[in-house]
Parts: C-alpha cells; structure tokens; sequence
C-alpha cells in the first residue's frame, strides 16, 4: 500500500507521454461534458433530441463511461509502473470525503427505492456504499485511490444513462403532498454535471502524475471550470433573454427615410429613418403597436435622481468617518449601521416611501418620491464601497500633502478624493445595478395606481418652469406618477397591462421589455465601467 | 565647549571622563550621557534650538530629554540604531507628530528663535518653511508638472484654474517656471523635461525621490527635513541623491536621518548619535565625532560592534 515511489522525481519532465496525452483528452471531454450538461440544464439541447447523429442521452452516458473508463485505465497504469507517476501514500480525508458522497447518494438512493428496502435500509445502504467508497479512496495509494472510486462511478452512471435505466422519460414520484418528482430532465443533467467534474479532477491528477502537483493541476482544473460556469450563466441567461426578446423587440420594425415618429431635436422637428415601435411608443388605446418608451426614460430619470441623491451624501458621509471621525464607537455604529441599511429588504424602503414622502409631495405616486427612496437605497451602498476606497488611499499621500502645509480639507479634495474615485464608481455602478430593477419601491411610489402604466413620457427637462414665487422653480414632471421598466414588466405578466389589439403573443411581449431592462442596466454598467477606466487610467501612469 | 552640566544627577562617576556623569532617570537605566557630548560648538547661528524635548507615545518614552542647536545652511544628520527615536526627533521639527493621536510632546522647539510648540501657530506657515522628504518616494498619482505646483496652488499662490484662465489671469507662465527652477534644483529636469505631463509614477524610485525634493523646494522652504531619503534606492540613485543634498546645503539647513554610517560621514557638517531608549548621546563635527567619539557606546555603534 503505501509503498515506495515507483521513479524518482525528475526534475525535467520528459516529452509528453501517451498517458500525459489520454489524460489531457480525459480532461478536454470532462470540459465538453460540462458544457453539454449545462446546456441540457437550460434546455438549450433536449435529452430526447439527437446530437452528431446519436440520441442526447445515450451520448451522455457513452462519454461519461469512456471517460470513467480512461480514468480507471490511468489509475491502475500508474499502480502496476506503466505510465511515471509520483503518487503519494494516500489520497488523503478529503478525497475520501469527496468520493463517499456520491457514493453514499447512490448507494441510499437503490437501497431504498430500487430494492424497496425503505428509509432504514437506505440509510444503512448508504453509510455501507459511501463507507466502502471512503476506504477505496483513502487506503490504497494515491494513483489507484484518487482514480478508483470516482472511475467506477462515472462508468455506473454513464451505464446507468445509456442502456436506458434512466431514460428520458423517467420520473422519480417522491410523494411527498406537493406531488413533487424529479424527473430525468433534471436528474440526468445535474447527475452528468457533478459526475463530470469528479472526472475532471480524476484525470487532471493523473495529468498532472499524482502527487503535489496532481494535486495542483486537480484543483487547477475545478477551479478553473468554477471560473467558466460563472461566464457560462451570465451568457446563457443573456443568450436566453436575447433570443426570446428580439421578436417582440422587433415587431412593427420599419426602417427608410420619413418612417419613424416626429422628433424635435434643438427646435427642428424631423422624422427619424428608422421606426421600432417597441421602444418609440408609449401605452395608448389607439397605438398599432405599444411601446415601452415611458418606462425607459422613467427608469433613466430614477437613476439619475437617486445618484444625484445618494453620491453627494454618500461620499460626503465616507469622508467624514475616514478622515475626521476618530475610530471609535461612533464610527463603529455609524458602520453597523450602513451595512444594516444596506441589508434591508427593498419592501420596506418602498413602504418609507409610500408612508413618508407620498404625503409631502403632493400626495400622490410620484418620480420625485421614487428617486429619494431609491436614493436612499443607493447610500448605504455608496458609503461602504467610498469608504472602503478611502482607507486604501496611502498615508503616505496624506503625509505628504501635510509636508506641504496643505489643510487637510484640500488633501482630501484634491489628493484622497482623486485617488478614490474609481473605488467610489464601482460602488456606484453596484447600486445602480440593483436599484435600477428594483419593482417593490416603484410600485408603493412610483407608478401604479389609477392610470395605465406607461401611457405618458415624463418631460423632466421641457418641463422645468420658473415661478414667481419661492422657490422660484418648479418641475411638475418630477411630481406626476410615472412608470419603470421593472414596473413596467411586473404590470405585464400580471394584469397584462400594455397588450394591444397587434399583440399576438404577449409572451414575446414580455419576453421584449426584459431585454429592454437588461440593455438599459447593462449600459448604465458600461457607463460606469467606462468612467472608472478614465479615472484609473488618470491615477497610473501609461 | 560649554560647560553646562547638570548638577542635580550625580550618582555615578564614569572613569572615561573626569566630568560628572548624568542618568537621564535615576535607576531607570545605567545608561550613560554627559551634557559635554552633545554641546556642539559653532560658528553662525542656530537655526533650529530644541530644548530638553520629551515625546511619548501612550505609554512609550520615545525621546528623552533631547538638547540641541542645529546650525545654519548645513547638512546634520541624525544616526542610531533603529527604534532610537531618530525619525520622531525629526518628526517634531515640523510638528509632523501632531498627526499622530497617542503622541505626547513636552520641551521647546524654537525655529528662528521662536517656540514652534505653543497654541496659536500656524501650521501651514510652519511646514511651509519646514519642509519634508520621506523614507519612500510618495509623489502624488498626478503629473510631474502638478506634483510640484500642488503645494504653492494649495497656498493660492499660483491661480491656474478654470476661472483665472476665463478671466486672463492665470499663472501659468509662472507656474511653468517654477516647475522648471525646483526641477533644476532637484537635478531632475534634464530627465524629465520633455514629458512633464506623464504621471509621476512611472519615474524611477530615484527620479521619485528627486521629485519629492523638488516639491519640497516648491513652497520655498528654509529647513529640509529628510527621513532615510536614500533608503529605498540603488547606489547610484543614492550618489544622485547625495550629490543633491550637498548643493541644498548652499541654500537651504538640512537635517537628515540615516541609517548609512558611511553616508552620514560623506555628506553631512555634524553628526548627532542617538541609541537606543530615545536619548542624543552625542552630537558635534562630523569628523570628530566619527573619529574620536567620547562615548565607548558611541565607538562601539560605529565600529559596528553594537546597533
């Protein structure tokens, strides 16, 4: 067992072997397991389909048994001295630990259900199985202990897929009163996923000959395909959102000189060439088709006044407890309570709003209502990151400025606030991320109520007007109800508000104003993303 | 040199001298200082008189009784072990110290004969005509040419923004010009002059540093106050840096803190030694005191047998 190496270390590997080379195509088909495994989660391939001419299921379970197969072949090559390898003793606890769960899932799972032994006996046949697969992996040398275990069970489950054990069309009643099951659709990608990933690791560790940097090159390839999942859900819910929305997006798209709606642009009023109703119009009974365009600039105008709200305060807040506050309890409680602010569900700013600011302005559902609450949402935020972006500021800067015999308030304005600021951008374009989907607020303070949402386009800029009397200025746009996206999609799917006669499937109808939504988000993401690029490019040198 | 021993403390002869020896706290500790050692006699005047300074840090008596004149457009440095309370001496001159909550100043620091500790002095003044260069380089994240017109744009000195410029008022021509004269004086602007505008970050440590001095010089200091300015740098920034602080002295009273023996003798007129628990144990001509130290700690520091 925990014999002698079978080579010594070598300092320079040699050329790539045959094995290294199985073992590098093992990991490459561990990746393209992973991929169609996520796809079939998402639905973006069907299991009863066919890929390259074989049915979705049963190449899931073919790959998945060469792959387990390839990993045992790796294992025991490097046990019997076929392939170099440096393996250690044992493949240590937590190896262990990572083979018995599956094991112990499958050993429970056809002890209770497949032989029909019940609760007792599926527990008593998982702590066996998972048992059994625990002392494979931790007894025998690290070659065959790492490999063993998870081989066989890529090998069952890929058999198990692909002579139709599990098919396509089974289902698992568990019944429970909800009638809940698990159905292939979901066992069968979920099953392929986390089997995948075992194998990957399995096989980078022999890529990589076992030992430390086995050991390396396993948590190289998890962590790496940690890293490519998060991008692959970002595409995928994208991709998604993109497919379903375009149609909708799209109806009524005319383009041509003289085809879209009237604009007047610095007193000169032209038509535009292109015409995409969709975004171009508002709610109307007479509207051929209806349109979004109330909403998107609703949902502009909310940005920009909670920003204008909550920066100013937010970073003039920061500077204080960084810069003046000496630490103590005071800034301890002032932190507490930031973060609890910032923890607080978005239902309660928006009933804030709807108890508190709806009665002072105007008493009615109101834009300026909506961008203090969201404001107000948006602080907490802004002072954390500010504050966070501050502290990293070197000392070193201050001192120096106070070298000089510059106040401190200079130092800060023109030394700590510059070296911040791209800290406080990202801050910024967080909150904004999260305030401009917020539904819960809007709908206590914003939009809702008795008029159609979306009917009218808030005219925050023609709309300022002076007075004669104090203040002097007066905006009626900022006091009249208007609509957001995110209110927008919500009054959609539930009252089906803003579907007209043309509409013939409202579906891609709302499928449109989500996309709408997460263009609108992202580019105020781009925005940010661009401003904190200036900044950063201001702060190095190039 | 005078003679102006302490009488109160008389509780151990030391055989070196005939003179009566001082404890600087009685039973505290058995280490040895002597008034003698540290009067340094000079020609001029003294620019800076620190008078029997004490600094506490909470509980930590970092400095502890501190005498002594710095003269005159001269190079003096301050040596000594590290955590000998070299660098919170010249953290005082300019009342950097101030900036540090537990820190506890007594004694006097008279800058031109007067007291830089008591209520109503203006800061801004003060460091204006104290300037400052630390141990690493810290030039702001700006351009050469901001780096140094920030102080005297701090001080309203030069109006080079938005409205002077509307109204034909700006100073840019001579702001410009100081940028040129503190470069030059720094020995930096034949490196530097054709791309004033770059970020000052992407100077070497040494141009670094040499900027730092030359922002130092901008707002027209009379004291430099320099904190292991070489520390950081290659040997050859090092002679730069060097060959600098020996035109500076022309000018300007530089007093500065090493850790380098063999730079202290180089460059500066008279050398102030301090060990370790906060005390000055000597202080005189540089020559002197590295060739023939009173005190055997003092010999045994620079011959490297201590410190």
């Amino acid at each position: 067992m925990a014999g002698a190496r079978t080579t010594d270390t070598q300092l320079v590997e040699d050329e790539t072997t045959e094995a290294d080379a199985v073992a590098a195509l093992a990991i490459g088909v561990s990746a393209i397991l992973f991929a169609l495994a996520v796809a079939s989660m998402f639905e973006r391939i069907t299991l009863t389909g066919t890929l390259a001419g074989v049915q979705t299921v049963t190449l899931l379970g073919g790959l998945l048994t060469a792959l387990g197969l390839t990993v045992l072949v790796l294992g025991v090559g490097s046990r019997f001295g076929y392939v170099e390898s440096t393996p250690d003793p044992s493949a240590g606890l937590i190896a262990g630990v990572g083979a018995a769960v599956p094991w112990a899932l499958v050993g429970g799972s056809v002890a209770s259900e497949t032989l029909g032994l019940g609760t007792g006996g599926g527990v008593v046949g998982a702590v066996v199985v998972g048992g059994v697969a625990l002392a494979a992996t931790v007894l025998p040398r690290e070659d065959v202990g790492s490999t063993g275990p998870l081989g066989a069970l890529l090998v069952v489950t890929g058999l198990v897929f692909s002579t139709g054990v599990i098919g396509p069309t089974w289902v698992w009643e568990l019944g429970w009163e909800q009638q809940a099951a698990i159905t292939a659709e979901f066992l069968i990608p979920v099953a392929t996923l986390f089997t995948t990933l075992y194998g990957g690791w399995a096989s980078a560790k022999a890529y990589g000959g076992f030992g430390a940097r086995g050991r390396h090159m396993g948590a190289y390839v998890l962590v790496y395909l940690n890293a490519l999942s998060i991008v692959a859900f970002l595409f995928i819910l994208v991709a998604y959102v993109v497919v379903q929305g375009v149609p909708g997006l799209l109806t009524g798209f005319e383009i041509g000189l003289g085809t879209g709606p009237e604009t007047t642009i610095f007193g000169v009023s032209i038509a535009l060439p292109v015409s995409v109703p969709f975004v171009m119009n508002g709610v109307a009974l007479l509207n051929d088709f209806q349109g979004v365009l109330p909403a998107i600039v609703g949902t502009f105008w909310l940005v920009i006044g909670a920003v204008l709200l909550a920066v100013p305060l937010g970073v003039g807040a920061a500077v204080f407890l960084t810069e003046y506050a000496e630490r103590g309890r005071f800034t301890q409680v002032v932190e507490v309570a930031t973060n609890g602010l910032w923890s607080t569900p978005s239902i309660v700013f928006g009933l804030f709003g709807f108890a508190f600011l709806i009665p002072r302005f105007g008493n009615g559902k109101s834009l300026l209502s909506g961008m203090i609450t969201l404001g107000f949402m948006l602080l907490p935020l802004v002072v954390i990151t500010s504050r966070e972006a501050m502290l990293s500021v070197p000392d070193e800067y201050r001192d120096a400025s106070a070298a000089l015999g510059v106040s401190k308030w200079q130092t800060i304005r023109s030394v700590v606030l510059p070296a911040a600021l791209p800290g406080v951008v990202t801050g910024v374009i967080l909150g904004v991320g999260r305030i401009a989907g917020e539904t819960a607020p809007i709908l206590l303070t914003m939009a809702g109520g008795t008029f159609v949402p979306g009917s009218q386009t808030v005219d925050v800029v023609g709309s300022f007007q002076f007075t004669s009397a104090p203040p002097f200025v007066a905006n009626p746009a900022l006091l009249e109800a208007t609509s957001a996206l995110p209110y927008q999609l919500f009054a959609l799917i539930t009252a089906g508000v803003g579907l007209g006669s043309n509409v013939s499937d409202p579906n891609a109808f709302r499928w449109a104003t989500a996309l709408v939504l997460l263009i609108v988000v992202l580019s105020f993401y781009a925005i940010g993303i661009v401003t904190r690029y200036y900044f950063r490019r201001r702060l190095k040198h190039t | 040199m005078s003679e102006n021993q302490n009488p109160q403390t008389n509780q151990r002869t030391v055989t070196t001298t005939a003179e009566q020896p001082r404890t600087t706290t009685a039973g505290e500790t058995d280490e040895r200082t002597h008034d003698a050692w540290t009067a340094y006699d000079f020609d001029g005047d003294a620019k800076m008189t620190v008078d029997d300074l004490d600094v506490y840090y909470g509980d930590d008596h970092a400095l502890k009784g501190v005498s002594m004149e710095i003269p005159e457009r001269s190079v003096t440095a301050l040596i000594g072990p590290s955590g000998c309370g070299k660098s919170t001496y010249l953290r005082c001159l300019n009342r950097m110290n101030d900036r540090i909550p537990s820190a506890r100043i007594d004694g006097s620091v008279r800058f031109d004969g007067q007291e830089i500790y008591q209520d109503d002095v203006n800061l801004v003044e003060l460091r204006k005509r104290v300037g400052m260069v630390f141990q690493s380089p810290n030039p702001f994240p700006k351009s050469i040419r901001e780096n140094i017109a920030y102080g005297p744009q701090k001080h309203g000195d030069l109006d080079t923004g938005l409205l002077a410029r509307l109204l034909n008022r700006s100073d840019a021509a001579e702001r410009d010009e100081l940028v040129e004269r503190c470069l030059r004086d720094a020995a930096l602007w034949d490196e530097v002059c054709d791309r004033l505008d770059d970020n000052a970050l992407g100077l070497s440590g040494g141009q670094q540093q040499r900027l730092c001095i030359a922002r130092c010089l901008s707002v027209d200091p009379e004291i430099i106050l320099m904190d292991e300015p070489a520390s950081a740098l290659d040997p050859i920034a090092t002679a730069k840096i060097e060959d600098l602080i020996a035109d500076l002295a022309e000018e300007y009273t530089v007093v500065i803190v090493t850790h380098n023996m063999q730079q202290a003798a180089r460059i500066s007129d008279q050398t102030a030694v301090f060990l370790t628990g906060g005390e000055l144990v000597e202080y005189g001509d540089t020559d002197r005191v590295f060739e023939d130290p009173h005190s055997d700690r003092v010999e045994d520091y620079i011959t490297g047998k201590f410190g």
